[in-house]
């Protein structure tokens, strides 16, 4: 099938052109494999992208700090590709240098992965508008700085009546009017029942944590007000807050979406549920699907509440034309309400528990970060939403080195030796060499691995994953001859709870 | 030999040196031969040769006036440069000893000053009639060469020596004496400090601009702004060989023939220069810019010309007398008195006339001080508005006046009072009506909001106008096209990677990224993006900046300024709204020959200030970047700096809001005058301020400056600017501004 844009010469190519202006012709699949991939990322899922491409047939080109010589990936992009592979680079986060990589690799396209520069539309935008344009693997730039601004998102959901966090939708800039806001949502949350009230002031241009605070009194609210508006004068330059319902008793949820360039049918891969966090709110335990109410009791309608996220993640999906992979963010409280968080328009770390239960046409071993990188170059998708099933249930962990008992403070040292018994229903993604000790570079997270445990239900899932845990051998010293710490025991002794609300 | 004559001979070996100096060189024959002719007189008189010493002496005296005189002829203005810088040259001791009658100096003694070469005295005048005495007191500002002492720094005044002088101005106000300023400075000390040389001089302008006693200036050696320093007056006298310029010729050549790194002009471009530039006494009185020259002798005062003495001190009565005649109201007396001291041959020190002023007098002294610096230069700018226009403008100016007037002062006023009372008459109500429905209210108990209405209003899609807040930017930078990456230039030091070139010059609006350096952008940038669209009207757009000196080859980079930039002068006067609270700006852009300042810009500036005190707007001055007076306009430039300051002073006593915004890179004279005395100036971020650039510096002073010498923030730690803005910020900054500060007489209070 690539292969039918060989052999047209150039006139045949312009007579194309030409009839194609006068009348609408069926849709053309672009030969993808004269293409090279620059993998702007590291690690694991620098692993995954080569992988993909060679999978595809597609040529790429990774890169490396010195921090990472030792690193995986650096040995996978040897082993496997050909050409002008690999190359050294100061930074991971420095622009000019991936371009010019890309352009002394003759790179046509760049695959960001997550982190780094995934969700950056300047940079998407500066792949595609630079004098050499190139295809920015992910969604356009237009889409990611329209879903990357969180109040344009939750305008967006509500005019199209998709439930978000009780609140301002815009940021507010008068005293008055953010005093009568934070009110109402107070008594909006008694007459809800809710016992402890909380309303949350945040800075409107903020991100990531900064300039947010809680506010549980109402009387307290102002001096709380004054300080995130002045807060975000300094910072940010611009003083406007955004003020929501604190929701505390929640579960978090995303939809999987995937759609062509074309941005007219979008479809879903189902629902994970990633509520087994860090103290610090980072995922440790993914599952898929989001719920399990054939096994497990829910206060609401489970079934009900998957349904409606993914639809209404659908629909928004459709209304901005979105074209690549995403990830829906969802919060539902134990009433089974579900809001909408955020978008993230980038393959995310965990896409690996739903490509493991998809099967498109009934078969397994989907891929979803080939299927992106697929669609990315411009392959029509070439399936609906009736051939996409699930069967059973995924679950990820994420191996860390560091010590859930101390705020998971990260853990730096030497691993000597990693392994683990191999199953069918195991994948393990890891970009640590077997075979020889591995420094922890200090640069950047400490993620060891991701194992992807498949079962048929959640209870098998469950069985396999603490299976998989107990095998599992991971030894290592640092520096003051202390031994390795992990979060092995935090995921052992969460998994009975997975799923739970 | 007797010791008078050895004296005398000594006296001629001075002269014979001074001649020398001041040609240069030139006239070489001449003083070979006087030369000749004294050491031959020297030799003989030493052996006791001679029969008639003191006859022969004179002889040679003669022939020493006698060739003085003839070389008086054939001075060129360099030679004045060289005579006004001459160790020899009289200095301001000699005047308040000659032409005083007795004197105190105050703010100092010798060294142990806080600067030596700005002197002050407070000295006496007895005037006779008849047989009565009359004592007069006046100050008497100046720099002080003292005849090459090192530690009076070549009357090169520092900033606190300016200060100094502002103080006693001060006092001299408070004890209603008149002001004699004497101008021997090559030009302003270029350091910044606490305060900065600007900073300075231009609080030194603001201040003399509305000074309540009479100013008299004797101008020497006037060297742009260390000259206006003590220079704003009533009455500008110049001592004819003396010179009032922009520029040094030194510097002028500097630039003229783009002199880098430790090279020097040539001494036929300094001559040249120094020709253009018109800078003696002859060209400053046809052009208006001094009332009046004082004759010297042949080749320039030394301290034996007593006759000058008598001379100076008989101007300097003269023009104090005139200045206060001038503001009296009886014009039958005054012009007697008046014609009764022009008559050459008058004896002044006969004449008496009280110098203290009355309350309005001194009201009419500064309106009359003020319009004669406000009427100058307007020939020298190039005014191609149309006839009829010029005239409907002025008959316009004529009707609204009144009705202006009528609007704020008269009905403004009482509108408020009118208010006050409505209001406090509307709370006595509202008090009542809470008494009086207070029973009823507590029957009815509090009104409740449906619960389904709150909810709606927190996850309903709400009304929201501000969308237009995080707009895009209505002009881009076109350097936005060029896909190439910048280095911020602080990268060095903090790392910055580098920016793509779209990226920056677009959305980042030339901000860098990391560390916030702002690259510098395109005057249109501020006028679209600081701005609401579609506010911008300009005015007096037809007044070009032209060549007044016909400078040689001046008109073709004129040309080519106005080609480059397509503007016709560096200053663009415009009308705009923000926010639709309506202001007048004036901009000078760095885009039109480095912002220079000169006839023209200063025509649109001062109309500016006057529009908006007619209008009661308030009045920005963005500034692009400027690098100064424009030196090939000379005198007709550096007027500008109390020109433009009077037409700010007026425009703040009217109870206005002037506010300065630096950007880029600000120098010399404009900050140091109109700009610097705003009490309200704000700089964008990685601007420049100060007096003289780097190499001027290094060049006046052989000091090394320290890097980031004239950065913003230091500007910001001396107290001149108030605050430092980020380019993106500049609206709403001025929007809060414009809310919060400023006088009491805008049309919007």
């Amino acid at each position: 099938m690539r292969e039918k844009g060989f052999g047209l010469n150039k006139t045949q190519d312009q007579k194309k052109k030409k009839l194609e202006s006068a009348q609408p012709v069926v849709q053309e699949v672009p030969d993808i494999s004269a293409h090279r991939v620059l993998v702007a990322n590291r690690g694991e899922i620098a692993m995954r992208i080569m992988r993909a491409c060679k999978k595809l047939g597609v040529g790429f080109t990774a890169i490396y700090t010195p921090e990472d010589e030792a690193s995986g990936h650096v040995a996978l992009a040897r082993s496997l590709g050909e050409g002008k592979n690999i190359f050294r680079v100061s930074s991971y986060h420095d622009a000019n240098e991936l371009m010019s990589v890309a352009d002394e690799a003759g790179c046509t396209a760049v695959h960001p992965g997550y982190g780094f520069f995934a969700e950056d539309f300047r940079f998407a935008r500066r792949v595609k508008k630079r004098d050499r344009s190139m295809i920015f693997i992910g969604p356009s730039w237009k889409i990611i700085r329209e879903l990357g601004d969180k109040i344009n998102t939750k305008r967006l959901a509500r005019s199209l009546g998709v439930p978000t966090v009780p609140g301002s939708d815009r940021p507010i800039y008068d005293e008055m009017e953010a005093e009568h806001i934070a009110k109402s949502v107070f008594e909006f949350q008694e007459g809800q029942g809710i016992e402890r009230p909380l309303v949350l002031v945040k800075a409107s241009a903020g991100g990531g944590g900064m300039g947010i605070e809680e506010v549980y009194d109402p009387d307290q609210f102002r001096s709380v007000y004054r300080r995130i508006r002045n807060y975000a004068l300094r910072q940010f330059k611009d003083e406007g807050v955004l003020i929501e319902q604190r929701i505390t008793d929640f579960n978090h949820l995303e939809v999987q979406i995937v759609s062509d360039r074309s941005g007219l049918n979008p479809v879903h891969f189902g629902t994970r549920n990633c509520s087994i966090q860090s103290t610090g709110l980072q995922k440790r335990i993914e599952v898929a699907p989001g719920f399990a109410p054939e096994t497990l009791e829910y206060t609401f309608d489970a079934n009900r509440v998957l349904t409606n996220i993914v639809e209404y993640s659908l629909t928004m999906a459709k209304k901005v034309g979105y074209d690549n992979v995403g990830t829906w963010e969802w919060i539902v409280t134990r009433k089974g309400e579900p809001f909408l968080m955020e978008v993230n328009t980038r393959i995310q770390v965990e896409n690996g528990v739903s490509a493991c239960i998809a099967r498109v046409r009934g078969h397994e071993g989907v891929d979803l970060v080939a299927e992106q990188v697929r669609i990315g170059l411009g392959e029509p998708l070439g399936y609906t939403q009736a051939e996409i099933a699930t069967e059973g249930v995924g679950l990820e962990y994420r191996l860390i080195a560091e010590d859930p008992d101390n705020n998971f403070t990260p853990w730096v040292g030497r691993i000597e030796h990693f392994s683990w018994k191999a199953e069918p229903w195991l994948n393990v993604l890891t970009q640590i060499p077997l075979d020889k000790p591995y420094e922890i570079p200090t640069e950047f997270d400490p993620n060891l691995a991701l194992a992807i445990i498949w079962g048929k239900d959640i209870d098998e899932a469950k069985a396999r994953g603490l299976s998989f845990l107990d095998s599992l051998q991971l030894d290592g010293v640092n520096g003051s001859g202390e031994p390795l710490k992990s979060n092995v025991g935090f995921l052992k002794s969460n998994t009975p709870r997975i799923l739970k609300f | 030999m007797d010791n008078n004559i050895a004296k005398r001979i000594q006296s001629l070996r001075d002269r014979l040196v001074y001649l020398k100096d001041i040609f240069a060189g030139k006239h070489r024959d001449n003083a070979d031969l006087l030369e000749q002719r004294l050491d031959t007189f020297s030799e003989k008189a030493s052996a006791d040769a001679l029969d008639d010493p003191y006859a022969e002496l004179a002889g040679v005296e003669d022939l020493f006036a006698y060739v003085e005189r003839r070389l008086e002829n054939e001075i060129t203005p360099m030679d004045r440069v060289r005579i006004v810088r001459h160790p020899q040259r009289i200095c301001l001791k000699d005047i308040l000893e000659n032409v005083y009658d007795n004197f105190t100096e105050v703010g100092g003694q010798d060294e142990h000053s806080l600067d030596p070469s700005m002197l002050i005295a407070r000295a006496v005048i007895i005037r006779r009639r008849g047989k009565k005495s009359y004592q007069q007191s006046v100050l008497v500002i100046g720099q002080e060469k003292g005849h090459g002492a090192e530690f009076r720094n070549g009357g090169s005044v520092k900033p606190w020596g300016n200060a100094k002088a502002l103080q006693y101005m001060r006092v001299a106000e408070t004890e209603g004496i008149p002001i004699h300023a004497y101008i021997f400075t090559p030009g302003s000390y270029p350091i910044e400090d606490y305060p900065g040389a600007a900073q300075q001089i231009a609080r030194n302008i603001y201040g003399m601009a509305d000074l309540r006693v009479p100013i008299v200036a004797v101008i020497s050696e006037g060297g742009s702004g260390g000259a206006e320093a003590i220079g704003l007056a009533d009455k500008r006298l110049m001592l004819s060989h003396g010179y009032y310029s922009v520029i040094s010729p030194e510097g002028a050549a500097a630039i003229e023939g783009h002199v880098k790194g430790g090279n020097r002009a040539t001494p036929e471009l300094i001559e040249h220069c120094a020709q253009n530039l018109h800078i003696t006494a002859q060209d400053n009185l046809r052009f208006g810019y001094i009332d009046r020259i004082v004759q010297e002798p042949p080749l320039g005062a030394r301290p034996w010309h007593f006759d000058f003495f008598r001379n100076l001190r008989q101007e300097m009565l003269r023009a104090t007398d005139e200045v206060v005649l001038s503001t009296r109201l009886f014009p039958m007396f005054r012009g007697f008195a008046l014609s009764s001291r022009r008559n050459p041959e008058a004896n002044l020190d006969e004449m008496h006339m009280r110098w203290g002023l009355s309350q309005g007098a001194s009201n009419r002294l500064r309106e009359k001080r003020q319009q004669k610096f406000l009427r100058f230069s307007r020939n020298a700018a190039i005014d191609r508005r149309p006839f009829l226009r010029k005239k409907a403008g002025a008959f316009w100016d004529w009707f609204c006046k009144p009705w202006i007037s009528l609007k704020y002062d008269f009905y403004r006023k009482h509108q408020r009072k009118i208010e006050s009372f409505m209001e406090e008459m509307g709370n006595e109500w509202e008090t009542f009506k809470m008494r009086l429905l207070s029973p009823w209210r507590k029957l009815a108990g509090k009104p409740k909001k449906p619960e389904a209405t709150t909810a709606r209003e927190l996850t309903a899609l709400s009304a929201w106008s501000g969308e237009g807040r995080r707009r895009k930017w209505n002009y881009i930078s076109p350097r936005y096209k060029i896909d190439r990456a910048v280095t911020c230039p602080n990268s060095a030091s903090y790392g910055c990677l580098d920016l793509w070139g779209p990226d920056l010059f677009a959305e980042f609006a030339g901000v860098c990224s990391h560390c916030g350096y702002h690259f510098s952008m395109e005057p249109e940038w501020y006028v679209q993006n600081v701005f609401d669209q579609g506010s911008v009207f300009e005015f007096n757009g037809e007044i070009e900046a032209g060549n007044p000196l016909n400078f040689p080859n001046f008109d073709e980079r004129i040309a080519e300024a106005r080609k480059k930039s397509g503007a016709k002068s560096a200053c663009m006067t415009f009308e705009a709204s923000i926010n639709d609270t309506k202001l007048i700006v004036a901009m000078l852009m760095g885009t039109f020959r480095g912002g220079s300042f000169g006839a023209a810009e200063g025509y649109k500036f001062v109309e500016a200030a006057a529009r908006a005190a007619k209008k009661r707007y308030p009045f920005l001055a963005y500034v692009h970047g400027t690098a100064g007076i424009r030196i090939q306009e000379g005198t007709h430039g550096v007027i500008q700096m109390p020109r433009c300051t009077i037409a700010v002073r007026r425009y703040i006593d009217s109870g206005g809001l002037y506010m300065v915004l630096y950007d880029t890179n600000s120098f010399a004279g404009p900050v140091a005058s109109f700009l610097g005395c705003s009490p309200y100036q704000f700089a964008v971020r990685s601007s420049n301020i100060g007096f003289a650039g780097p190499g001027v510096i290094k060049e006046t002073t052989g000091m090394d400056i320290p890097p980031k010498y004239h950065r913003s923030y230091r500007a910001l730690s001396r107290g001149h600017i108030q605050g430092i803005w980020d380019r993106r910020q500049i609206r709403n900054n001025l929007q809060q501004a414009l809310v919060t500060i400023g006088g009491r007489n805008l049309y919007y209070r």
